[in-house]
């Protein structure tokens, strides 16, 4: 006989990806209206995950709302497909979804990313999903988000574009690293998360699809692909990506890609790419010899030897003529 | 290193069993053990958790090791996933089993003050006797563990109901009466932790969001408030514990019935209101939660009655409350500084750096055009000849 106390017990099983179908729901028809209005941030309810608070659970939950058992899933952070953070979330959506995983940018379907677009350019159909800690670029100059809401409203940007000239009468540069504001679709300025500004050209006129989602603070928005994405910069004084010109990968001994800065004893400091996945595919290429982790569990896809065209060429000039000045 | 170059998982597996070494061993007597003795670590797991679910809660501090805000977060990670079967009735105060309930604001109140189950008045010494008896089931475990962890109170706590305080000051014209409107479709009202949250906040969100906030957040900006950070001086109208039936109706009879009873309390603050009417009120602030927790229902009601105030101390507006108070939230984005952040950490030094070189070349050339613009100067802004903010003149510093 059935007890109510049989009745009532929590059940074990969890639904397919996590999240159950209304949570599901309500993200993928938040996530069409970012895509229909490209750098607005639309409120979600943003439900809480097995994972804490600020690990990414916002681009986790854009994640489990997309995923598909035919999926092939890609997680970085800062870069790194190592990273205890980026294989923790990759294993948890490849544990509750049954998506295959991947180190190689071009072969995934769906790349998770904590802060780094990869080197090579990617493709149609594959979506790229950020992890935003902060989504309102408007944060620095007002804090009160229902007064930014409105300055989002009346394309007044005027507080941030003043900011950057402080910067310049200070310091003679604009001084921010990551998080570089950029006006999507000559319309809202949105924060590309605090992915470096090497990066944030990526995002312009991208063949993907790019979504950003901040759990903590319950918003999410997307550039669509083929979507003006312009940092903000005066006509007079350029947009700068990082100054990495001098520097050498040691592990492959190119130039010209996002380096990760590594101090050594006794001083001065090493430099190596930070796109692992891009490093593994260009030591397989020059070297011949395979890279254990490169098949993650649950990959029937041998990733692609060679490398696809990356965003910057081999000289560090970016694959769209004239958008870096 | 923790950018492990390769095998990350296996550090992963490695750091949780180093962990679960630690914290031993734990079976269901554990988690039985600690939902019969520590009821007011349960209370504020699941209020904070927002999940009324004693044994639930139990089972994630045990698998926390006693990491309040691990277990909050277990707690609230599996209620995330349940779906939502039914609405309640709402909880009526005086038809609820209270155990407790006093009020400040008056030397005695219809219905008496009643102490009930509480520490407020006992010396907090430690009873060492009990580490040196061979027999630990001493007569303050015996009797703390009876009344708090049963859901099922003795039938003469059942049967004594209390009329509201501020029922009372309502009759009386000191408080504006309650609007006449019956409540509203519980399935209508806004519910935060389904629907985005904006501001101006609806204050079935505001209450919802004190109820499930992290108690010692709650208290702190509470606390700065009570010192001065805020106009309000309140008394305490009422606070309350008890016994609650969550009734649904039936699906096939539509009869209201109990599915259970539910530990809740509830505090009521009251201030003199400043307002314009020619007749002096008094404006009450509220704040309840599952479980029993006064600090957080009185710090609670508070920031209720700060947040309705027209220019509140920044600390005290809804945003500010609401976004900082959430126990998940804010302890999750604490500790997510010790991922990695050596990209965003590099281009901030690559800018950092960026400023020594741009003042060392003459005319900032290599970076931003030629400069001649800010060595001239721009009209209305500063010319060359103005001390910077930092003390220097930009002339100076570009051609040194």
């Amino acid at each position: 006989m059935k007890t109510v106390a049989a009745l009532a017990a929590p059940n074990a099983g969890y639904s397919y990806a996590f999240l159950d179908e209304f949570a599901k729901r309500e993200l993928r028809r938040r996530t069409l209206k970012a895509i229909a209005i490209p750098g607005y941030q639309v409120p979600y309810a943003s439900r809480e995950l097995p994972i804490a608070r600020g690990w990414g659970t916002g681009g986790l939950q854009v994640t489990l709302s997309l995923v598909g058992p035919s999926d092939v899933v890609k997680v970085i952070d800062q870069g790194a497909d190592d990273s205890v953070n980026a294989a923790n979330l990759r294993r948890f959506i490849a544990r509750m979804s049954g998506a295959r995983t991947t180190t190689d940018a071009l072969a995934a379907t769906i790349v998770q990313s904590r802060h780094r677009i990869p080197e090579e350019r990617l493709r149609e159909h594959q979506a790229l999903v950020l992890q935003v800690p902060d989504p309102e670029p408007l944060r620095g100059v007002e804090h009160d988000i229902s007064k930014a809401r409105e300055m989002h409203g009346e394309a007044d940007y005027g507080l941030l574009w003043l900011s950057l000239y402080e910067q310049l009468v200070r310091y003679r540069r604009v001084t921010l690293g990551a998080s570089y504001p950029a006006l999507v679709h000559k319309r809202y300025v949105m924060s590309p998360s605090p992915i470096p500004r090497w990066d944030v050209p990526k995002l312009h006129q991208a063949r993907h699809l790019t979504l950003l989602s901040a759990g903590r603070e319950k918003r999410l928005y997307a550039v669509p692909p083929y979507t003006d994405v312009r940092p903000l910069e005066f006509d007079d004084v350029p947009y700068r990506v990082e100054n990495q010109r001098d520097w050498t990968c040691f592990r492959t001994g190119l130039r010209h890609k996002f380096m990760n800065e590594i101090p050594q004893p006794g001083g001065g400091s090493t430099y190596e790419i930070s796109d692992t996945g891009f490093v593994e595919k260009v030591l397989k290429q020059t070297s011949g010899v395979s890279v254990p982790s490169a098949t993650l569990r649950g990959s029937s896809k041998t990733p692609e030897v060679s490398t696809g065209a990356t965003y910057y060429d081999d000289e560090g000039r970016f694959y769209l003529d004239g958008y870096l000045r | 290193m923790y950018v492990a170059s390769r095998g990350g998982e296996t550090a992963i597996q490695n750091a949780e069993q180093l962990y679960r070494d630690l914290i031993g061993q734990f079976d269901v007597a554990t988690v039985r053990a600690i939902q019969r003795t520590m009821p007011y670590l349960i209370d504020r797991v699941m209020g904070e958790g927002s999940l009324y679910a004693p044994e639930l809660a139990a089972l994630a501090l045990a698998q926390s090791g006693g990491d309040l805000y691990e277990a909050v977060l277990m707690l609230r990670a599996f209620r995330s996933t349940q779906p939502r079967l039914a609405y309640a009735q709402p909880v009526d105060a005086q038809r609820m089993f209270t155990v407790r309930r006093i009020s400040a604001a008056f030397k005695d109140i219809p219905g008496g003050q009643v102490l009930g189950p509480t520490l407020d008045y006992s010396h907090r010494i430690l009873d060492l006797a009990v580490l040196n008896a061979a027999d630990q089931t001493t007569e303050t475990r015996r009797h703390g563990a009876t009344l708090a962890t049963t859901d099922n109170p003795k039938s003469e706590i059942e049967n004594r109901k209390f009329p509201l305080v501020a029922d009372w000051q309502r009759d009386a014209g000191l408080l504006p009466h309650l609007p006449e409107h019956a409540c509203p479709d519980a399935a209508e009202i806004p519910d935060v932790t389904r629907e985005p949250l904006l501001f101006p906040a609806p204050r079935a969100m505001r209450l919802q969001s004190l109820s499930r906030a992290d108690t010692g957040g709650v208290l702190a900006l509470g606390y700065a408030n009570m010192r001065g950070y805020g106009s309000v001086h309140p008394t305490v109208n009422e606070v309350r514990l008890g016994y609650a039936d969550v009734e649904i109706t039936h699906p096939i009879t539509g009869e209201p019935f109990s599915i259970g009873r539910v530990r809740v309390s509830q505090a009521e603050v009251v201030t003199t209101f400043k307002g314009s009417d020619d007749r002096p009120q008094l404006a009450l602030g509220f704040c309840a939660t599952v479980g029993w927790n006064e600090v957080k229902t009185i710090a609670g009601s508070m920031l209720d009655m700060a947040m309705d105030l027209p220019e509140p101390h920044p600390s005290h507006t809804e945003e500010y409350v609401m976004y900082h108070t959430d126990p998940v939230e804010s302890s999750g984005f604490c500790i997510h500084y010790k991922l990695p952040h050596y990209v965003t950490f590099g281009s901030d030094l690559d800018a950092m750096r960026g400023v020594g070189e741009a003042k060392k070349v003459k005319g900032l050339g290599d970076y931003y055009g030629d400069g001649s613009h800010l060595a001239a100067g721009m009209p209305g802004t500063y010319s060359e000849n103005t001390p910077l903010p930092n003390g220097e003149r930009l002339g100076e510093g570009a051609s040194s």
